[in-house]
């Protein structure tokens, strides 16, 4: 069964349709990729799952259970929790400070319990050493680590990433690749936003296309690798000379 | 020190020390207040007098019009305050930074309006507008000079416990960053709205306590603006969101203002203009926050 299902979901900016129509459906401790060019509402459909934004039409439906409509913090309690593509560490805490947040909120852990489990967490995701430093004095790809140790604190069993590989070189990415594979293994389901194709074609079991609001294909990696309006809205139309 | 503190009455010093002392105690308690809601989540409040002078008002007419007991009336004027901040705060803690500020002062000052206009308005003999309202006369300064130290030890106490709560860990990753605070499963504006009470219910108290000490009030004595502004210089000057720079920032401030008033009754107020700004530049993060970082930054040093 659909651990996290969307659908018919729609959202206006004004009279542009940032999302629209999209149904999707993720299974329990799948790694679904969701690319698309620039514009395409990948980032929208993120922040209508998380209750962000509440969808002009249909519905975000959790184990059975409608959400759309819920704040964000509900839906973070419920188990859903997400990187953001931009950075926002609390960077007069430590280390360990912004992982706590998440495991005392959104878990609503007691502040032994939630320690415990933010050290480990930390020493998870490689940032053990790191946990007494101030968060805005670390570099770029460990905040990155530090945005998923955070959601992980919440308890999230579904993860949304946007963009998290994003400004990260060859070797930092397969770190995080392998990383992201260990929080499957855990049995976490796992949304993946990203530009770098290498890393979603490898990672993802399956993988959602939107371009221009709507979805255009779904299915294995190399199924939409080879498929026509993929390659169109990537690459433009062919064109025959005869 | 604590001892110390409660004994001070009884030390045979002027009773102009005890009063001095005393309204150290309650700027400390004042700016204490704006330093939980401003200092903790970055949400910059103009309008703290307007609870202040809520509560003022509350202990006088119960005092004066009801013979209700001074503690009882306190008491009521505290909870009265933090039950106007709910629908104040409600729609106002959703604006960001300045307009956050501008509906604040703009609340100060129609509350000011209202207890200018009211009897006038509905035709009644009520508020008194600017007549004022005298209180029965109260006791002695020792007398407030206890109040104050309660007060004070409860503002800063509740201040620390928050600091190491959850509820304060909520507030601080508000005022870092608030979206990824709401994303982490932080009732943001559930947290504001409590630091916004519990800032106006004892603004509302301390209101209550110093028209009973004054024993006549305005609103234009009340709700001054300038109330605010010394709220917001002591937080400042101390260590914004801080548990103890509201301790320095008031003591060095009100000090720096008796000393100054008493040689340069004149001038003193261009002289406290420039120790202010000389301190802002010199120690951006106040006193107390500088004095930290330093500490911190010399901490890491050893340990490399």
């Amino acid at each position: 069964m659909a651990i996290l299902e969307g659908r018919n979901l729609t959202k206006y900016f004004g009279a542009l349709a940032a999302v629209n129509s999209v149904d999707f459906s993720v299974e329990n401790g799948e790694i679904l990729g969701m690319i698309g060019p620039n514009g395409a509402g990948k980032s929208t459909l993120f922040n209508v799952i998380m209750g962000v934004y509440k969808p002009d039409k249909g519905e975000v439906v959790l184990k059975g259970e409608t959400i759309s409509g819920l704040k964000p913090h509900k839906i973070c309690r419920m188990g859903i929790a997400k990187t953001s593509q931009i950075v926002q560490p609390f960077t007069q805490m430590t280390v360990l400070e912004n992982v706590l947040v998440g495991g005392l909120h959104g878990k609503n852990l007691s502040f032994s319990n939630a320690t415990r489990e933010a050290e480990e967490i930390l020493e998870f995701v490689g940032l053990g050493g790191l946990k007494g430093m101030a968060s805005g004095s670390i570099t770029v790809p460990d905040r990155r680590r530090l945005e998923l140790a955070r959601a992980i604190a919440t308890g999230a069993e579904i993860i949304l990433l946007d963009e998290n590989m994003a400004g990260l070189n060859p070797t930092e990415i397969e770190e995080v690749l392998k990383l992201l594979r260990e929080i499957r293994k855990q049995g976490k389901t796992l949304i993946v936003v990203e530009h770098i194709m290498r890393a979603v074609m490898g990672i993802s079991d399956r993988i959602i296309v939107l371009n221009y609001g709507e979805k255009i294909a779904d299915g294995t990696p190399a199924e939409v690798a080879n498929n026509e309006k993929v390659i169109e809205a990537y690459l433009g139309q062919k064109v025959c000379f005869v | 020190m604590a001892i110390g503190l409660l004994l001070v009455p009884f030390a045979g010093f002027s009773g102009y020390l005890i009063r001095l002392l005393a309204m150290i105690f309650f700027w400390i308690g004042k700016a204490g207040c704006w330093n939980i809601i401003s200092g903790y989540t970055g949400y910059i409040d103009f309008g703290a007098v307007g609870y202040y002078g809520i509560g003022s008002y509350v202990t006088a007419i119960l005092m004066s019009k009801g013979h209700v007991p001074f503690l009882v009336s306190i008491l009521i004027s505290g909870v009265v305050s933090a039950l106007i901040a709910l629908p104040i705060g409600l729609p106002t803690l959703r604006l960001r930074g300045a307009y956050f500020g501008i509906a604040t002062l703009a609340f100060a000052e129609a509350m000011k309006q209202i207890f200018l206009e009211f009897d006038k308005t509905v035709g009644v003999n009520f508020f008194e507008g600017p007549h004022g309202i005298t209180l029965p006369i109260g006791p002695k300064n020792e007398f407030f000079y206890y109040i104050g130290l309660v007060v004070m030890v409860a503002v800063v106490g509740i201040t620390y416990w928050i600091k190491r709560s959850k509820f304060g860990y909520a507030l601080r990753a508000i005022h870092e960053a608030e979206h990824a605070a709401e994303l982490s499963g932080v009732d943001t504006l559930r947290a504001k709205i409590k630091a916004y009470m519990i800032s106006a219910f004892f603004l509302g108290l301390i209101g209550g306590v110093e028209a009973y000490w004054l024993t006549y009030i305005t609103p234009h004595m009340v709700f001054d603006v300038v109330i605010t502004i010394q709220m917001v210089v002591m937080s400042l000057l101390g260590g914004i969101g801080t548990v103890f720079g509201p301790v320095v920032g008031a003591s060095f401030l009100t000090i720096i203002y008796e000393l100054l008033h008493r040689d340069f009754p004149y001038t003193y107020t261009i002289i406290v203009g420039f120790i202010v700004v000389m301190v802002v530049l010199l120690m951006p993060k106040g006193i107390l926050g500088t004095l930290q970082t330093k500490r911190v930054a010399q901490k890491g040093r050893l340990t490399q």
